[in-house]
């Protein structure tokens, strides 16, 4: 009997899902397997005569090869820097002689890995010496420099124990891309790209004339990036790129450069789904983003961006010992995502909906439970419907449309429409870095950098969709506070405005940024000896300056929160000290004072001018050790590694469906640890074979339960729990990652393979279900006096491996020319069921009562299980990816 | 010279290309893009149906409905408001019939004075209260027996057909004017739902101040109804508000109104006796209540 299960299962889940059944249970109400690690999936079959196992369409036929998210309704944000095609989005990189840091970067890159699991927020990205970071959140944002391959090509890199030329690095490292003119080889330079990712082709032209007799330096770069559809259905990618740059060299001495880029880009995103999602699609690639709309696919879920960037730099030879470089870089990010919207009491039109989905039905989970005669047949009609066409499990325009044109034919409110969240800034940085060699033996850097940000978040209307009416208020407060209260006004002061395309609604505020820092890096070295000590102090300010009167905060909203000032610093340094020419032993230790993120310091910055209460300033704690060796011709690196964050401050903003309102979770107080060991080894067998390994075993989790601040739009205050979030490990990166890679060399040609192991992959945990109040039912356990708890357990993704290699040559033409062809393939084995990340739903599985201005949790439970079902992605199935280029 | 020609025509190649993906144009719907439009004519009245099972509905019972019967009818009442919940009302001029769905914000595809045909074959069809009602059998635990419930949303779009667009002119939303001495008729009871107009009623509650229906006053903490009364001369209506209807912390009008909306009967399943039989009302919005201006 179990064989025949299996052998069903198979058929059903296809073979892009494969289902490894440990234990499979028949039952009155159809098959239902458990997974190893806990999970079940389920399949009805009815027992009572009547074989409706089989749909009419195969769940394989389904799986088409063209197959590849706070969503969700909540902020998604987070997906600023999500440009996959960078590589190194979120790794750091040194440029010094350490094949771990210059390696992992590349090599993990398909599972995302982070360096140690750091925030991006530790990594420090500078042009030409002028810090790039974005203020509020920390973080760089590659799309800033999508698609510049070539124009973004000359940079340096330092880790966080090594002394750099150019500015404060954190413990992510710092680098500073060169963008002066003159610092790019002088010829064409030309690719093309074809591949099955994000994007189908790439074409990118260079040209540089290299410095001039005349002083005069000239580079321009263009590119363009496009899928009609990529490699996940429903998406599409059509980003420009441009750099231009010049620089003149005025004497011996004085050098002035200028350089401006930007990438308009506008690309359609792909959304993390639950297992049974995917289950029911027969892909771990479904994306419920999109849908037919007039039998066109249009997605939901589209980024517009364009950052356009200029940097103008002064280059001073003071003397031969000393050089002053000063920059000056400004941006004006324009950043939006669409996003649908539904009004009134419209039903949510996500195909993916929990309610929408079988398992919404009766509680497959409980395998004792057998379903009742009619639960059965509404959980067969869900899922017949689900699988019985592909426009049923995508997004259905046409519907909404047609929902609006009825309202229109009523008089009535927009019911479903397209709205953009703008998140623009304004972004001004100056610095100025003086290197002087003081004798052979000693250099130091002092640097200053003042930076002011304007971050613009606001959204527009997009889309109506047809509709001839769309008024500004909160649905979600009108049941609370009657349909005319002044509580329910997004704008106070325009009461129920009308809202056309185009226009600003719902919340419209400013984050005001300003930072300043001095910084002081001094180097030893003798032979291979070498001492770095760095120090710096910093000043930020922070400020939210409301547009808008909102009604649910009418005092707090519109104007300025007053300025908050923060005052930090850090003090590093790094050893080398060599025992003999083969075996160097590096130590070093660091300690960080920082100020917390604007990103993160309002309880509700959509509505609400007030500061996260109690907010301190940031400490990282940071030590590490390697040792390297060389023995004939094997190399290896082996570092330890510890660093503690504390006192951070976090935020999540998402959709509480259960109680109808938008929320923000502030912790603070949140304390994390990482450590582990990285290695790399290289063994090279000749001159044109050598054979790699690279390891990186981590952990990295929060230290202790942390405070934290539950708010909703519709609250008029908020109130103060705690939140069990001991133990829970940073995700999306795998925390373990080997490879064994093999390079080959050979009269031109190059060939390289790897295989990868990646494990301990976590998701992004629910700090909501770690509340305090949601967690419920404590209990003191009598015989040994602990606290039981009762907190879920996070989501841990199972590891696997990953196959990836590459071919090329270099083939020299006539007149100096020269021809490179390069293919990657990646993920050879197609494992398409290695999670890179994803996120547990903010929702539990309980009943929440209204009491008074309290919600209480029922004892009953939800039939629909959020607890397991999170949203997951996998990372990319089989992939190549072929660049021919050419120099003249 | 050369060159820069080249990197011209690159450029104006590739902003040529970059223009926008994403425009969309609304699209023709030739067809409803909701329910089954196979749907055929409608063969008896609404009338018919509620008479056929009449026995079943009286007794609280269900039925399932095996023969090919399809009725159609104008929406009367939805869940606009969140006041009428996973449940439409659709009248023809025979009468009128609740239908549960497993469904919200059905409202926005079935306004009031949406015409729709239903395909009843494979149905159920029953009485809760001993009101008639269209939908699936389930499980009530807590009296261990089946009854009428709602049906799936997904068997729903299976059944139903929408009938060109909603219009609020249609003859089927011109409600029946009810005196008092139609509530008093008791044999009238087994005739709910009926669309009807109660002329110059007023809530008893109301004082200028009272909300409809706030949750301090709701029946119990697992029954969010708040209960309002209405007297039409002697006979009481009893509006059954929903605390999470959009109008639930809105103030009553104290004064005089006519009002629109669904008369239901809730027959205390218990009980023999006819003064556990009430005339209630279901609303589907505040926009139904005209005050009377004097």
């Amino acid at each position: 009997m179990k064989s025949v299960t299996y052998f069903l299962l198979c058929i059903l889940c296809g073979s892009a899902i494969e289902v490894q059944a440990q234990e499979i249970v028949l039952k009155d109400s159809g098959f239902v397997s458990q997974l190893e690690d806990g999970r079940v999936l389920q399949q009805p079959v009815r027992t009572n005569g009547i074989d409706t196992l089989l749909v009419d369409e195969p769940v394989n036929n389904i799986i088409i090869l063209s197959d590849d998210n706070s969503d969700s309704y909540t902020f998604l944000e987070g997906q600023l820097g999500e440009d996959e095609d960078f590589a190194g989005t979120t790794a750091m990189v040194s440029s010094n002689d350490d094949y771990f840091l210059s390696e992992v970067g590349y090599l993990f890159s398909p599972m995302r890995f982070r360096v140690r699991a750091y925030n991006s927020q530790y990594n420090n990205v500078y042009v030409n010496g002028a810090l790039m970071n974005d203020a509020e959140r920390g973080t760089f944002s590659y799309g800033m420099i999508g698609g510049l391959n070539e124009a973004t090509r000359n940079k340096e890199g330092a880790s966080y124990l090594e002394h750099n030329g150019f500015g404060v690095g954190s413990v992510g490292g710092a680098n500073n891309i060169n963008m002066r003119a003159s610092q790019y080889a002088a010829g064409h330079k030309a690719s093309l790209v074809g591949c099955n990712r994000n994007y189908l082709a790439r074409a990118m032209y260079t040209y540089s004339t290299g410095l001039m007799q005349n002083g005069w330096a000239f580079t321009g770069s263009a590119s363009y990036r496009w899928a009609n559809e990529g490699v996940i259905e429903g998406t599409f990618y059509n980003s420009f790129g441009y750099f231009l740059a010049a620089e003149k060299k005025i004497d011996d001495r004085h050098s002035i450069s200028v350089a401006t880029w930007g990438s308009p880009t506008e690309r359609a995103q792909q959304a993390a789904a639950t297992e049974e999602a995917y289950w029911l699609a027969g892909s771990h690639y479904y994306n419920s983003n999109w849908g037919y709309q007039g039998g066109k696919k249009r997605n939901a879920r589209v980024v517009n961006s364009f950052e356009p960037a200029a940097v103008v730099t002064w280059d001073f030879q003071i003397n031969d010992k000393a050089k002053l470089t000063t920059s000056l870089f400004g941006k004006y990010s324009n950043y939006s995502t669409t996003a649908l919207g539904w009004n009134g009491n419209a039903s949510d039109p996500r195909p993916n909906y929990y309610k929408n989905l079988p398992s919404a039905v009766y509680d497959v989970w409980d395998l004792d439970y057998t379903p009742t005669e009619s639960e059965y047949a509404d959980y067969m009609a869900t899922y017949n419907y689900w699988v019985a066409s592909k426009a049923n499990r995508q997004i259905n325009w046409d519907y909404m449309y047609f929902a609006n044109s009825q309202a229109n034919a009523m008089g009535g409110e927009c019911l479903y429409y397209v709205e953009r969240r703008h998140n623009d800034q304004f972004a001004l940085n100056l610095a100025s870095t003086l290197n002087v060699d003081f004798d052979k033996n000693n250099k130091g850097t002092f640097g200053i950098n003042i930076g002011t940000t304007k971050g613009m978040h606001y959204k527009t209307m997009s889309d109506l969709m047809g509709a001839e009416k769309y008024t500004d208020i909160d649905k979600f407060s009108v049941e609370e506070y009657g349909t005319n209260s002044d509580f329910i006004q997004n704008d106070v002061d325009n009461p129920n405005r009308r809202i056309k395309e185009g226009d600003v609604f719902g919340y419209d505020y400013d984050i005001n940024v300003n930072k300043a820092n001095l910084f002081y890096q001094h180097n030893f070295s003798k032979g291979i000896m070498n001492l770095f000590l760095g120090t710096h102090v910093e000043a930020t300010t922070m400020e939210r300056y409301g547009n808008m009167r909102n009604g649910r905060a009418m005092e707090f909203s519109k104007g300025s929160s007053g300025t908050a000032f923060f005052l930090g610093g850090g003090v590093k340094m790094g050893v080398v000290l060599p025992f003999n020419a083969h075996n160097t032993v590096t130590f070093g230790w660091g300690y960080e004072n920082r100020a917390p993120l604007a990103y993160n310091s309002f309880v509700a910055p959509r509505i609400r001018n007030n500061f996260v209460e109690g907010l301190t300033n940031e400490q990282l704690l940071n030590a590490e050790a390697s040792y390297k060796f060389s023995f004939g011709s094997v190399t290896a690196k082996i570092t330890g590694y510890c660093a503690m964050f504390n006192e951070l401050v976090e935020q999540n903003a998402f959709y509480n469906d259960q109680q109808s309102e938008f929320t923000y979770l502030t912790m603070t107080g949140v304390d994390k640890v990482h450590y582990g060991l990285e290695a790399a080894v290289v063994y090279n067998i000749t001159s044109s074979l050598a054979v790699n390994a690279v390891a990186a075993v981590g952990n990295a989790e929060y230290w202790g339960d942390v405070q934290g601040y539950l708010i909703s739009e519709t609250d008029k205050e908020g109130s103060s729990q705690k939140v069990y979030m001991d133990g829970v490990k940073v995700d999306g990166t795998p925390l373990t990652a080997l490879s064994l890679g093999v390079d080959y060399n050979v009269k031109g040609w190059y060939l390289s393979a790897n295989v990868n192991y990646y494990d301990n992959i976590y998701i992004d945990a629910s700090s909501y279900t770690r509340l305090e109040k949601v967690v419920g039912n404590m209990e003191i356990d009598a015989s040994t006096g602990k606290v039981d708890y009762n907190i879920p357990a996070q989501y841990k993704a199972k590891g696997g491996f990953m196959v990836d290699a590459s071919i090329g040559k270099s083939i020299s033409l006539r007149g100096g020319k020269k021809l490179n062809i390069n293919l990657s393939l990646n993920n050879i084995l197609n494992n398409q069921n290695l999670v890179t990340g994803g996120y547990e739903q903010n929702r539990d599985d309980g009943y929440w009562n209204k009491d008074g201005d309290n919600y209480v949790k029922d004892e009953k439970e939800k039939t629909y299980k959020f607890s397991k079902n999170p949203y997951l992605y996998y990372a990319s199935a089989f992939n190549a990816y072929l660049n021919v280029g050419l120099r003249f | 010279m050369k060159t820069i020609r080249y990197i011209s025509a690159f450029l104006f190649l590739l902003f040529a290309m970059t223009s926008c993906m994403n425009n969309f144009e609304a699209p023709e719907l030739n067809d409803v893009p909701y329910g089954n439009n196979t749907i055929g004519e409608a063969n008896k009245t609404i009338a018919d149906l509620k008479t056929k099972y009449a026995s079943v509905v009286r007794s609280n019972g269900y039925e399932q409905i095996t023969d090919d019967i399809i009725i159609e009818g104008v929406v009367v009442a939805n869940d606009e408001t969140g006041n009428v919940y996973k449940q439409l009302v659709i009248n023809d001029e025979t009468g009128a019939i609740i239908i549960g769905v497993n469904d919200v914000g059905m409202y926005a595809v079935m306004p009031v004075g949406q015409r729709v045909r239903m395909n009843c074959k494979g149905l159920y069809i029953g009485g809760y209260g001993s009101l008639v009602q269209i939908g699936t059998k389930y499980y009530n635990e807590k009296y261990t027996e089946y009854q009428i419930g709602r049906m799936s949303k997904f068997d729903f779009l299976q059944h139903i057909r929408l009938i060109g667009k909603a219009d609020s002119t249609q003859k089927e939303l011109i409600p029946l004017e009810i005196t008092e001495e139609y509530l008093a008729n008791k044999a009238n009871k087994d005739l709910a739902p009926v669309y009807v107009k109660l002329k110059n009623v007023s809530f008893a509650e109301a004082d200028g101040k009272r909300l409809y229906a706030p949750e301090e006053e709701q029946i119990s903490e697992t029954n969010t109804a708040v209960e309002r009364n209405v007297y039409v001369g002697s006979q009481k209506v009893i509006f059954r508000l929903s605390t999470y209807a959009d109008f639930a912390n809105d103030k009553m009008p104290k004064g005089s109104f006519d009002v629109t909306g669904v008369l239901t009967r809730y027959r205390n399943p218990g009980s023999n006796s006819d003064s556990k039989d009430y005339w209630q009302f279901l609303l589907s919005s505040t926009d139904d209540i005209i005050p009377i201006t004097e």
